[in-house]
């Protein structure tokens, strides 16, 4: 089994790390021999030097025997022809490409089968944005993700220290309010992942993961003393690809919104593109801006310029002057654990985004989503139950689970059920599955679905 | 400056110009009156000139080449022309044998201002009325953009002529030959000026009034077959026709077109029209209450006099249906405002135009805005395309200019002994090219007794706001002339 992956980014890095842990032979191009040298020094991939683009390099990189090409370079129009190239001389049988631009987007005919065949867009700023929005809905949550269509949420926030269930015991919480239904699947507390019993006890600064129906999540939110009240004012630091779009998503929402951005030439196309936003011209980390523009009302300070410490500092900065929530765009995995213990309410990450879509894509079998959490130390799985599986059909309690998987939630036709232990799955259920990284090979006997990559 | 194309093009409109004159000479042939000769004879002068200076100045082999000063001088001379030649008829038919007169005369018709010298106007044959209403016309869409139209040879060219003519701060191409657009323009006009005609049939007017009125309608010209203007007819019907059409000529053409054309979007997407329609409702309102307190007691008929008054000013058309210069002040001073408004971009109307005041508005707003926001980097957007700074700019130096020019022209006025009110309503309802004013040139009154410089002055005034200032003052500057 074999992988090619064009462009040895973030995205490419972190695609060619998890494949070549799964033990994939894993291929890196890329036209930068510096960095090339830095992933065949930290990955068990083998890496060629040279342009995806060229059919000489594909090659080379042994495209013949390939089954899988991932196309992520900088350059869209690279990506394109790679894919191209891979379907037309190779016939390998899935090309992922990842696209940009936004009018070249997923439903256009361009990628069809008989154009250009190819069979994943992914568009990490698209994402980003996705996950902007998912944040400014529920702004006490500092992670939001969606499944079961959007009708199931998994939301990761941290407890303030002086909220209510601080020091309350997980069944106490039933307790306290017996029609709320919510499963908090993880605690982390510093740097543990900690699998909550009914015993655990909350502390101040422990960080949840909690699932729940998407319709009830304001009430969750409230419930755990998180701030539920959406915003109305929103600055937006960085006017690129990213901060325009969140800019535009956020318009049509009618909240008010002030966009700034350091060169000139761009704030005048940004204010031709924009309608409501306010567009600034300046330094977003400047404190006579920030004050200038009233930053101590501001509900959201977004950082999404393309320096990552800038965005950290921005954001802290904007925390410091009183900003109510300040998100963070950071690419950098291994700047993510740090985030949250200095202050930034949440993190936007937009190859973490597009990873985990190309994830889901190529998990095998009934498995609907994968998603990546907590510097990949679990995984969130979206399924389909199917009759042959030992955990269908049987209440819970008659389950052996590996431990620190839990069931979040069950959805069967247009029902939510968040699971106790006499819950049953029934074959044809979406199961929403939180599952520690180190138990997902006894989740696979268990589910009799492969949680491999593909066959 | 190359002299040759530009005499010929000039030589090549007034053949163009002397041709129309054969449709009154026409109807004075058929109505049997004496002033068949006077066109004969006016038709042979214009047609003549024109064919001796374009042979004279015949390219030959070589192509014609227009460029931005020769688009500019053949569109002002082109306009100075035609008002000393559309004159003639009227100096050798008698019926204003002063050549100020008749130029005054002639290019209130060609600027469709609609300001007239005549006092009996009923008096004059059907074939000096018929012409008269006709300079309105062709001066409606624009004799240069007909020429532009006809005239095979202008190819490139035609785009410097069809600028420097067409009204409104952007000119947009309808069509990718600028022949074809030109056509189009003149046959959405031909269409819509048909279609009133039929209506004002139906409203019991008789076909010679109906095809002199509708002319004057769709050029948002005024004048009238009658003394009295519309005011003669006293019927609800045809006040709400040509409320119609006065307003259907005060909008875009090129609107007008995409509807023809099925494309019915872009009428909801123009921000112009609605302020253009805004304007005019919210003015009717005002002046409705006015009226209805002082004038008229019955509401129904105070909103129709205000409606049809605020239309026709609006569209800088100048008709008449009540003397409002009997009106209260409040009225007065809404008209005289919208005098300076005027229609939109791209219509037969004229004054600053509404594009250019919403433009300039938005433009002022920001200017407030950014004392809010000191970093903030604003475009001024229209129908969600930005507004480079250039266009901007040449609105702004319209504006400056406009007022400056209207106030200029009112100091002139005045120091020739005409009153205040005299010299500004005159001046506002000639740049504007509205026609009827205040105090001595009142609705029911004419110009006869402004003095003769007066007139002078009030054509150039006409000439100026019908070709929007810049084609006409660009000639003023030494730089022109420069080889």
């Amino acid at each position: 089994m074999k992988v090619i992956i064009i462009g040895a980014g973030e995205v490419g890095y972190h695609i060619a790390d998890s494949l070549s842990r799964e033990g994939i032979d894993t291929v890196v191009i890329d036209r930068d021999e510096e960095r090339l040298h830095e992933v065949s020094e930290m990955l068990d991939v083998q890496t060629v030097l040279g342009s995806g683009s060229s059919p000489e390099i594909l090659k080379q990189a042994g495209m013949a025997q390939a089954e899988m090409v991932i196309a992520v370079t900088d350059s869209d129009e690279t990506n394109m022809i790679a894919c191209l190239l891979a379907s037309t001389q190779c016939r390998i049988p899935i090309r992922i490409a990842r696209i940009r631009n936004q009018e070249l987007n997923g439903d256009c005919a361009l990628f069809g089968t008989d154009r250009l065949n190819i069979d994943l867009i992914i568009n990490p700023e698209r994402e980003a944005v996705s996950n902007v929005m998912d944040l400014l809905e529920f702004p006490g949550a500092a992670e939001v993700f969606s499944f079961a269509g959007g009708r199931i949420r998994l939301l990761g926030f941290q407890i303030d220290p002086s909220a209510a269930v601080i020091g309350k015991k997980l069944f106490d919480l039933r307790a306290m309010e017996p029609a709320f239904k919510v499963l908090i699947t993880a605690i982390v507390r510093g740097e543990k992942l900690i699998v909550p019993s009914g015993g655990s006890v909350i502390e101040g600064g422990d960080y949840l993961f909690a699932v729940t129906d998407a319709a009830r999540v304001r009430e969750l939110l409230r419930f755990f003393g998180k701030d539920t009240e959406p915003p109305r004012r929103i600055i937006i630091i960085g006017g690129g690809d990213t901060g325009l779009m969140i800019a535009e998503a956020i318009e049509q929402k009618n909240i008010t919104v002030k966009l700034i951005e350091k060169k000139h030439a761009r704030c005048e196309f940004l204010a031709s593109r924009l309608d409501k936003t306010v567009v600034l011209h300046g330094d977003g980390t400047s404190q006579e801006l920030l004050k200038e523009e009233n930053i101590e009302e501001t509900d959201f300070f977004i950082a999404v310029t393309n320096d990552e410490e800038a965005n950290i500092l921005g954001a802290l900065l904007a925390k410091q002057l009183g900003a109510r929530k300040v998100l963070s765009l950071i690419n950098r995995i291994d700047y993510i654990p740090i985030v949250s213990r200095v202050g930034i309410d949440g993190v936007i990450n937009p190859r973490h985004a597009a990873l985990s879509r190309i994830l889901h894509y190529i998990r095998k079998g009934k498995v609907l989503s994968a998603t990546p959490l907590r510097d990949e130390k679990a995984e969130v799985f979206e399924f389909i139950a199917l009759e042959t599986s030992e955990i269908t059909d049987r209440p819970f309690k008659e389950i052996h689970f590996p431990s620190g998987t839990i069931v979040g939630a069950i959805c069967r036709g247009e029902e939510i059920i968040i699971p106790d232990g006499d819950s049953v799955i029934r074959p044809g259920d979406h199961v929403v599955i939180f599952t520690p990284r180190s138990a997902i090979g006894e989740l696979e006997k268990l589910l009799t679905v492969k949680l491999e990559y593909f066959a | 400056m190359k002299a040759r194309p530009v005499l010929y093009t000039l030589g090549a409109f007034l053949f163009i110009l002397g041709l129309t004159m054969l449709i009154p000479l026409a109807c004075s042939l058929y109505y049997g009156e004496a002033d068949a000769w006077g066109f004969i004879l006016s038709f042979g002068i214009t047609s003549g000139t024109g064919g001796v200076l374009s042979f004279a100045c015949r390219p030959g082999e070589k192509k014609i080449v227009l460029g931005h000063r020769e688009g500019f001088l053949i569109v002002s001379a082109g306009w100075i022309f035609a008002a000393f030649f559309g004159g003639l008829p009227y100096m050798i038919h008698g019926a204003l044998p002063a050549l100020t007169d008749a130029y005054f005369e002639t290019m209130s018709g060609f600027t469709t201002t609609g300001a007239t010298v005549i006092n009996k106007i009923e008096a004059l044959p059907h074939g000096i009325l018929l012409w008269r209403s006709m300079t309105q016309w062709l001066g409606g869409m624009g004799i240069i953009i007909l020429s532009v139209a006809i005239l095979p040879f202008l190819g490139v060219g035609g785009r410097q002529l069809f600028r420097a003519e067409l009204p409104g701060p952007v000119k947009d191409k309808l069509l990718p030959r600028i022949a074809e657009t030109a056509r189009s323009l003149w046959m959405v006009y031909g269409i819509i000026t048909a279609a009133g005609f039929i209506l004002l049939l139906f409203g019991g007017m008789s076909a010679f009034d109906s095809i002199n009125h509708i002319f004057c309608a769709m050029a948002t010209g005024g004048f009238s077959t009658k003394d009295s203007s519309i005011a003669w007819f006293n019927s609800a019907y045809i006040d709400g026709v040509f409320i119609v059409f006065m307003l259907l000529a005060g909008i875009n053409f090129t609107l007008h077109y995409q509807v023809l054309t099925g494309n019915f979007r872009s009428l909801f997407q123009n921000s112009e029209l609605r302020f253009f329609l805004g304007t005019l409702l919210a003015v009717t309102l005002l002046i409705t209450l006015d009226l209805r307190l002082h004038v008229f007691p019955e509401i129904g008929k105070a909103f129709r006099y205000a409606l049809f008054q605020a239309s026709s000013i609006i569209t800088t058309t100048g008709f008449v249906t009540d003397n409002f210069a009997r009106w209260p002040a409040f009225s007065q001073i809404i008209l005289v405002i919208l005098m300076f408004i005027g229609g939109s971009a791209g219509s037969t109307g004229g004054g600053i135009k509404c594009v250019r005041l919403l433009l300039l508005i938005k433009h002022s707003y920001q200017e407030l805005y950014r004392l809010i926001h000191p970093h903030a980097v604003t475009q001024v957007k229209l129908d969600n395309m930005t507004v480079p700074p250039d266009v901007m700019k040449s609105i702004w130096g319209f504006f400056a200019l406009y007022i400056g020019l209207a106030v200029l022209a009112t100091i002139l006025m005045s120091s020739l002994g005409l009153d205040m009110l005299t010299s500004f309503a005159s001046v506002a309802a000639t740049i504007g090219n509205i026609g009827p004013g205040l105090g001595l040139v009142h609705p029911a009154s004419t110009y006869s007794e402004v003095p003769t410089l007066g007139k002078w002055i009030l054509s150039f005034c006409m000439l100026i706001g019908r070709l929007e200032i810049y084609t006409v003052l660009v000639l003023l500057i030494p730089e022109f002339w420069k080889k």
